[in-house]
C-alpha cells in the first residue's frame, strides 16, 4: 500500500507543484501544499479497484504528456507544434442506422440508441465560418463541427436499485426542463439512456459564450457550430476517476459519439468540454462555467485526451484565468493551460513584444468579433 | 508592560540562542521585533533604576541589583567589564544559568506584551532546534526539555503553541518561489540548523553544535579578550575577503571558515546518507540566515567552500535570506498563518 501510495503521489507531484505556483499568497500557497502533500488514509479499496487503480497509474505512465512524466517537458521545451493538428483520432468507420420509428427511436449499427420521442425545435443551424489566423469570414454552413460536452449540474439520486424510481422521476423532470430550454442536443441519463432534446439540425444553447479553434477555424460562441451533449450528472472537481456519471453513461456516451463523428465527420479535436471552451467576457477569464473541468473520460469514449490541448480562448483572445477555475481543475486540464501560455509567450516573441501588451491585442480582436456578431444576424447567446 | 487587546493574534516567535525575535502581520506587512537574548546583573542604585526607567532600558529589580536584559545587556556588559549571561547556550534553555527562564519570559513579554493568566491570546509558532547530527552537549532529551519549557511558558501567556525547526522556517519564510523546495540554512549563536524540504515536507532536519558562540568563544581563548567583545567586534567590524591586521579580525576569519567547512561537511554527510531523502528532480536552493552569517562576503565564502566537495544534491543557487535576523520568526509566522 505504501508503494501504492507513493506512486499516485509521483504521479499528483508536477500538478501539485504547478498548482501551487497559481496561488500568490505565500501563507494560502504553503496550505494548499501541506494539504496536498499530507498523507491522506487510503480506504480500504475493493480488489476489482486496486486492480483498476494499478492499471490506471501504469497506463498514466505510459500516456504521453500525462503529468507523471511530462511537467519537465512542458516547462522547458517548446511546445509540440503537432499538438492541433496531430493528436486526432481518425475519425470512426461508417455508423449507420439500423432502425428507426418515427419520433420514438433511432437504432444504430454501433449499438447506440436514441430515444427521439419529444425531441424539440430551436433556432435553424447556420454559421458562419472564422478563418484562422485570419479570422476573416468564410462560408455559411449548417453542419455541426464539433461537440461540447456538459453535467446538468442538476439532483443526482444514489445510483442504487432501491432508488430506481426515484432516479427515474428526476430524470424525465429534467428531461421535460431541458426541453423546454432547448438546452442540449442530447442527454444521457444515469441509465444510459440517450434522450434528444433539441433536434440535431438546430442549435441549442448549450454553449454561451464560449472560444473554441482547430487548424482551419475558430468558433465563438458555439451553440450553432457544436452539439451539446449533457451527462446527467454534477461537476466533481480533482483528479480522482469520477463517480458522478455510470459505467451504463459512459458506454451510451462513446456510441453517441462514434454515430456523430462518424456522421458529420467531426475531428477528434473538437470533442471537448464546457470548462474548456467557456469563456467571461466581461473580465476576459475562461472557465465561466466549470462542467467537465476535470475528470472527463475522454479515453473512453475513444477520443485522445483533450485536456492537453491549448485553450483557444487564451491563445487567439488573449484570455486569461483566475483561481477558481484553477480549483475546478483537476490534474490533466493544467497541461493544456501550461502550453497555451507558453504559446502566447512565443507568438509575443515572434511579435517583438512582451507578454501583456500582446495580450492586449489579441483581446482586442476579441472585441472585434464579438462585435461583429450580432451585425450579422447570428447572435448565439442563449445560455442555459 | 502595555496589555494588548484581546483580539486573537497570529506570532511567529524564534527563541534563538543569541536573539528572541517576534513576527506578526499587520495587514499586508509583515511585522518584526527583537531582543539580545541576553543579560547582565547591574549594582542597584536608585538612580541607575531611574535612569534605566527614563531610557525605557527593561530591567527587572531583584533586591540589591538590577537585572538588565535584551539588547542593552551587551553595553552594560562591557561598561562593567563582565560577561553578559546568556539564559540559552547551544540553542536550548543553559541549565547552568539559574535565572535563564525567567529572563527569555521577561524578553517575550517585552516583545509580546503580557496578559492576565488564563486568557486565550491567540497562536504562537516557536523555533526549536533540530536534533543535532552526531553526539555533542545538546542531546535530544535536553531538546525535549528545551521545547516542553517554551510551550509551558508560552501556553502560560495564554497561546495556542506549536514548535518549528530553525532550518524549516528559514524554508518557509524564503523559498516561497520553488514551492517550499529547498535547504534553509540558520547560523546562529549556538548551532546552525540545516532542514530540506520538498514542496514544503520537511525532509531532513539537524543541527551543529558549531555557530557564533563557538567563534566568539574560540577567538577569546586565543585572544584573551572577552567573549562579549569579541561578538561585539564581529558583529560590527567584521567581513570576508578582508587583509587584518588585527589579530582579533583574523582570529574570527580562522573559527568562521572553520565553522563553515564543518556545517558543509555535516551537509554532505547528512544528505548522503539519509534514507529519508526526496528524489529530487531539478537542483535546489539553499538559503543562509542567522546573526552569524549576517557578515559581509559570508555568502561568497560558503559557496566557494561548497564548490570544492563534490556534494550529493544539485543547487540551483546559493542566496542570502532577505532579513537573515528575522527569517526564522517570519517563517514561523507563516507556518503559523497556514494552519488551518
Amino acid at each position: 500500500m505504501k508503494r501504492v501510495r507513493e506512486l499516485a503521489f509521483r504521479l499528483r507531484e508536477p500538478w501539485i507543484a504547478w498548482r501551487a505556483q497559481q496561488i500568490a499568497d505565500p501563507v494560502s500557497r504553503l496550505r494548499y501544499l501541506r494539504q496536498a502533500t499530507s498523507p491522506t488514509p487510503f480506504p480500504r479499496a475493493p480488489k476489482v479497484m486496486i486492480t483498476f487503480a494499478g492499471m490506471a497509474a501504469g497506463a498514466a505512465l505510459l500516456i504521453p504528456g500525462h503529468p507523471g512524466n511530462l511537467v519537465r517537458e512542458v516547462a522547458f521545451h517548446a511546445p509540440p507544434a503537432s499538438v492541433l493538428a496531430g493528436t486526432t483520432q481518425p475519425v470512426p468507420t461508417d455508423v449507420w442506422m439500423i432502425d428507426s420509428r418515427d419520433g420514438q427511436y433511432e437504432i444504430y449499427s454501433n449499438g447506440l440508441r436514441l430515444e427521439t420521442a419529444g425531441a424539440v425545435s430551436y433556432q435553424p443551424r447556420v454559421w458562419r465560418q472564422m478563418m484562422r489566423p485570419s479570422l476573416n469570414s468564410g462560408e455559411l454552413r449548417h453542419d455541426p463541427v464539433g461537440i461540447v460536452y456538459h453535467t446538468t449540474e442538476s439532483h443526482i439520486a444514489p445510483f442504487e436499485p432501491g432508488q430506481t424510481d426515484r432516479l427515474k422521476r428526476v430524470g424525465q423532470w429534467l428531461i421535460t426542463y431541458l426541453r423546454r430550454e432547448r438546452s442540449y442536443h442530447y442527454l444521457i441519463d444515469r441509465f444510459g439512456r440517450v434522450h434528444r432534446i433539441v433536434k440535431e439540425s438546430d442549435a441549442a444553447g448549450h454553449a454561451g459564450r464560449s472560444v473554441w479553434a482547430d487548424s482551419s477555424s475558430v468558433y465563438v460562441n458555439m451553440n450553432h457550430e457544436f452539439l451539446g451533449v449533457a451527462f446527467e450528472s454534477a461537476t466533481q472537481t480533482g483528479d480522482v476517476p469520477t463517480q458522478a456519471v455510470t459505467p451504463a453513461q459512459i458506454r451510451a456516451a462513446r456510441e453517441l459519439t462514434e454515430m456523430l463523428r462518424a456522421k458529420y465527420r467531426i475531428s477528434s479535436v473538437n470533442c471537448v468540454t464546457h470548462a474548456q471552451v467557456s469563456v467571461n467576457p466581461l473580465n476576459h477569464r475562461i472557465g465561466n462555467h466549470t462542467d467537465w473541468a476535470s475528470n472527463f473520460p475522454f479515453l473512453a469514449l475513444g477520443l485522445p485526451d483533450n485536456y492537453e490541448l491549448p485553450i483557444a480562448a487564451m491563445e487567439i483572445f488573449g484570455f486569461g484565468y483566475d483561481q477558481d477555475f484553477v480549483t475546478a481543475t483537476g490534474g490533466r486540464l493544467w497541461k493544456g493551460l501550461l502550453l497555451t501560455e507558453e504559446r502566447v509567450r512565443q507568438a509575443a516573441s515572434a511579435e517583438g513584444v512582451s507578454v501583456a501588451p500582446y495580450r492586449a491585442q489579441l483581446k482586442e480582436k476579441y472585441r472585434k468579433q464579438l462585435a461583429e456578431l450580432p451585425a450579422s444576424g447570428e447572435s448565439k447567446e442563449k445560455q442555459i | 508592560m502595555k496589555k494588548e487587546s484581546n483580539v486573537p493574534v497570529v506570532l511567529g516567535l524564534d527563541v534563538g540562542t543569541s536573539r528572541i525575535v517576534v513576527a506578526r502581520r499587520n495587514g499586508e506587512e509583515t511585522e518584526t521585533g527583537s531582543q539580545l537574548n541576553a543579560f547582565v546583573n547591574v549594582p542597584y542604585a536608585p538612580m541607575t533604576e531611574k535612569a534605566l526607567k527614563r531610557e525605557e532600558i527593561p530591567f527587572e529589580r531583584r533586591s540589591a541589583e538590577l537585572l538588565v536584559h535584551g539588547n542593552e545587556a551587551p553595553r552594560f556588559a562591557d561598561l562593567l567589564n563582565v560577561e553578559a549571561r546568556r539564559p540559552m547556550t547551544l540553542g536550548v534553555l543553559n541549565s547552568g544559568e539559574r535565572e535563564g527562564l525567567a529572563v527569555v519570559r521577561k524578553i517575550v513579554s517585552t516583545l509580546i506584551g503580557d496578559s492576565p493568566k488564563n486568557e486565550s491570546r491567540g497562536r504562537i509558532y516557536y523555533s526549536v532546534p533540530a536534533v543535532p547530527l552526531s553526539g555533542g552537549a545538546l542531546t535530544e532529551e535536553g531538546l525535549t526539555y528545551h521545547d516542553a519549557t517554551v510551550k509551558n511558558l508560552l501556553e502560560e501567556m495564554g497561546f495556542e503553541t506549536r514548535s518549528i525547526t530553525e532550518g524549516l522556517a528559514v524554508i518557509y519564510s524564503e523559498l516561497e518561489d520553488t514551492n517550499y523546495t529547498g535547504i534553509g540554512v540558520s547560523c546562529g549563536g549556538g548551532l546552525c540548523n540545516v532542514s530540506l524540504a520538498y514542496l514544503s515536507m520537511p525532509a531532513i532536519s539537524f543541527s551543529i553544535p558549531k555557530a557564533g558562540d563557538f567563534i566568539d568563544a574560540s577567538t577569546a581563548a586565543v585572544t584573551g579578550d572577552l567573549a562579549t567583545r569579541v561578538r561585539m567586534a564581529k558583529e560590527e567590524s567584521f567581513h570576508f575577503n578582508g587583509n587584518f591586521s588585527d589579530k582579533l579580525l583574523q582570529a574570527i576569519n580562522v573559527y568562521y571558515d572553520d565553522m563553515i567547512s564543518t556545517l558543509i561537511a555535516r551537509m554532505k554527510e547528512a544528505f548522503s546518507n539519509s534514507r529519508r531523502m526526496p528524489k529530487l528532480t531539478r537542483p535546489v536552493p539553499i538559503v543562509l540566515s542567522g546573526g552569524t552569517a549576517t557578515p559581509k562576503g559570508f555568502r561568497e565564502r560558503f559557496e566557494r567552500a561548497l564548490s570544492a566537495t563534490s556534494f550529493p544534491l544539485a543547487i540551483s543557487e546559493i542566496r542570502m535570506a532577505s532579513d537573515p535576523l528575522t527569517a526564522t520568526a517570519r517563517g514561523a509566522l507563516i507556518s503559523a498563518l497556514a494552519e488551518n
